[in-house]
C-alpha cells in the first residue's frame, strides 16, 4: 500500500491535488458545521463535545484527498481503466459532506422553508445520525481506497 | 303581560351570560397576554419573547433567537452562556431575552409554548433551562407533549394549569409572532444573536459562537 502512496505521490501535482481536495472539504465541512465562524471575525473553535464530530470530519476530508487523487492518477495513468472506484470516493465524499449539513445552520433553515415537512424530515434524518453516517462515508471511502490501491497494483503489475 | 315578562327575563338573562362572558375572555387575555406589547430592542420586538433575564436597565441587551430542538443552541448553552451570564447579566452590564425560532420539527413550537406555560407559573428560565438539560434528537419524543407535562411536573408546577395550557394550545400564536419577527430581522439560523446597547446600535452574531467572540462584541458597544 506504501508503494503506491509513494508512486502516486513522486509526481507533485497529485500530492497538491490531495491537498487542495482535503483544505476544499475541510474548511467548508468546518464552518457549515460551526468549527469555523467567518463573521464578526474568523475564528476556530471546537466547543466540548464536539471532539468527536471534528474528528470524524478531519478523517472524511484526508480520506477523500487521498482517494480522488489516486484514482485521478489511475484515469490518467491507465486510460482504459473503470472509473467504478473513482465514483465510490466522490460517493462517500459527498456523503460524509451531507451529513455536515447542519440542520440548525442556514442550509438547513433553507431546505426546511423549501421543502416544508419532507425538509424537516430529511434535515432532521442528517442532523440525528450526523456521526453514523460519518462513519458510513469514513467506511466507503476506506473501501474505495482499498480497491484502488488493489486495482493500481495489479494495473503498474507490482505485488503489494 | 305574563308572556311579556318571560321574553323579558329571557333578554335579560341573555344580557347579563353576555356580559360575564366578555369579562371572563378578557380577563383570560390579559392573563394569557400580560406583556409589554411595545416592548423592543433596537429595531427587535421582544414584547412576545421570554421575560428578560438579568437587570431591564442593562445597557446591553442579548437577543438570543433560538430552538430547543437544536444542537448549536444546545452548544451555546453549554458552553458560553454560563460566562456571559457570570460576567454580563450578573454584573448589571446586559440582560438577555430569548425570542424563539422554533422551526426544526413538529416538537419545537410545542416546547416553546410549553415554556410560556411555565412563565404563567413563574419558571419560565427554569423550564428553559431543564429543556437545555433533556435535549436528545430531534422529533425523537424528547419534546412530545407527554415528556413536557413530565419536565414540568419535575419543576414542581401546578399540573391541573400548565395541562390545561399545553393541551389548550394558548401560546401557539405568540410562538408563531415570535418565529415571524425573527424571520424579519434576518434570522436563518439557530442560535442567532442580536446584540443591541442603549444607544440603538446593533451586531448580529451568527451561531453558537465562543464566550471570547461575545466578549469582545459587548466590550465594544459598552
Amino acid at each position: 500500500m506504501a508503494q503506491m502512496i509513494k508512486l502516486v505521490f513522486a509526481d507533485y501535482r497529485y500530492i497538491i491535488l490531495a491537498v487542495a481536495i482535503f483544505v476544499g472539504m475541510l474548511i467548508p465541512l468546518s464552518i457549515i458545521s460551526e468549527f469555523i465562524f467567518l463573521e464578526p471575525y474568523v475564528i476556530a473553535h471546537i466547543p466540548s463535545g464536539g471532539e468527536i464530530s471534528f474528528f470524524l470530519i478531519l478523517v472524511v476530508s484526508a480520506l477523500s484527498g487521498l482517494v480522488l487523487a489516486m484514482n485521478v492518477y489511475r484515469i490518467n495513468a491507465f486510460r482504459n481503466s473503470p472509473k467504478k472506484k473513482m465514483g465510490g470516493g466522490l460517493f462517500g465524499s459527498l456523503i460524509g459532506a451531507a451529513a455536515g449539513a447542519c440542520s440548525c445552520g442556514p442550509i438547513g433553515f433553507a431546505v426546511i422553508s423549501t421543502f416544508g415537512a419532507a425538509g424537516g424530515i430529511a434535515t432532521a434524518f442528517l442532523a440525528n445520525y450526523e456521526i453514523p453516517i460519518r462513519l458510513v462515508a469514513i467506511a466507503i471511502l476506506a473501501y474505495t481506497y482499498y480497491a484502488t490501491v488493489k486495482s493500481l497494483a495489479v494495473e503498474c503489475k507490482i505485488n503489494t | 303581560m305574563k308572556k311579556k315578562g318571560i321574553i323579558f327575563s329571557g333578554i335579560a338573562a341573555i344580557v347579563i351570560i353576555a356580559i360575564i362572558a366578555s369579562i371572563s375572555v378578557s380577563q383570560s387575555v390579559n392573563e394569557s397576554l400580560n406583556l409589554d406589547m411595545g416592548q423592543t430592542h433596537g429595531t427587535v420586538s421582544t414584547a412576545m419573547g421570554s421575560p428578560i433575564l438579568g437587570s431591564d436597565s442593562a445597557p446591553i441587551t442579548i437577543i438570543e433567537f433560538g430552538d430547543y430542538q437544536c444542537h448549536q443552541c444546545y452548544n451555546w448553552f453549554h458552553n458560553t452562556r454560563d460566562s456571559v451570564v457570570e460576567n454580563y447579566i450578573e454584573t448589571g452590564k446586559a440582560n438577555l431575552v430569548f425570542v424563539d425560532l422554533a422551526f426544526l420539527g413538529r416538537d419545537s413550537p410545542k416546547a416553546a409554548a410549553a415554556t410560556y406555560c411555565a412563565e404563567e407559573q413563574g419558571k419560565y428560565w427554569e423550564f428553559h433551562d431543564l429543556l437545555y438539560t433533556s435535549q436528545e434528537g430531534i422529533d425523537s419524543g424528547w419534546a412530545n407533549s407527554e415528556r413536557l407535562k413530565a419536565f414540568a411536573f419535575s419543576l414542581g408546577l401546578d399540573m391541573e394549569l400548565f395541562d390545561s395550557c399545553i393541551d389548550s394550545g394558548k401560546f401557539n400564536k405568540r410562538v408563531q409572532f415570535n418565529i415571524n419577527e425573527a424571520k424579519k430581522q434576518g434570522a436563518s439560523a439557530t442560535p442567532t444573536f442580536i446584540i443591541v446597547n442603549s444607544n440603538g446600535q446593533q451586531q448580529k452574531l451568527v451561531g453558537a459562537q465562543p464566550y471570547a467572540v461575545f466578549k469582545d462584541v459587548i466590550d465594544s458597544m459598552i
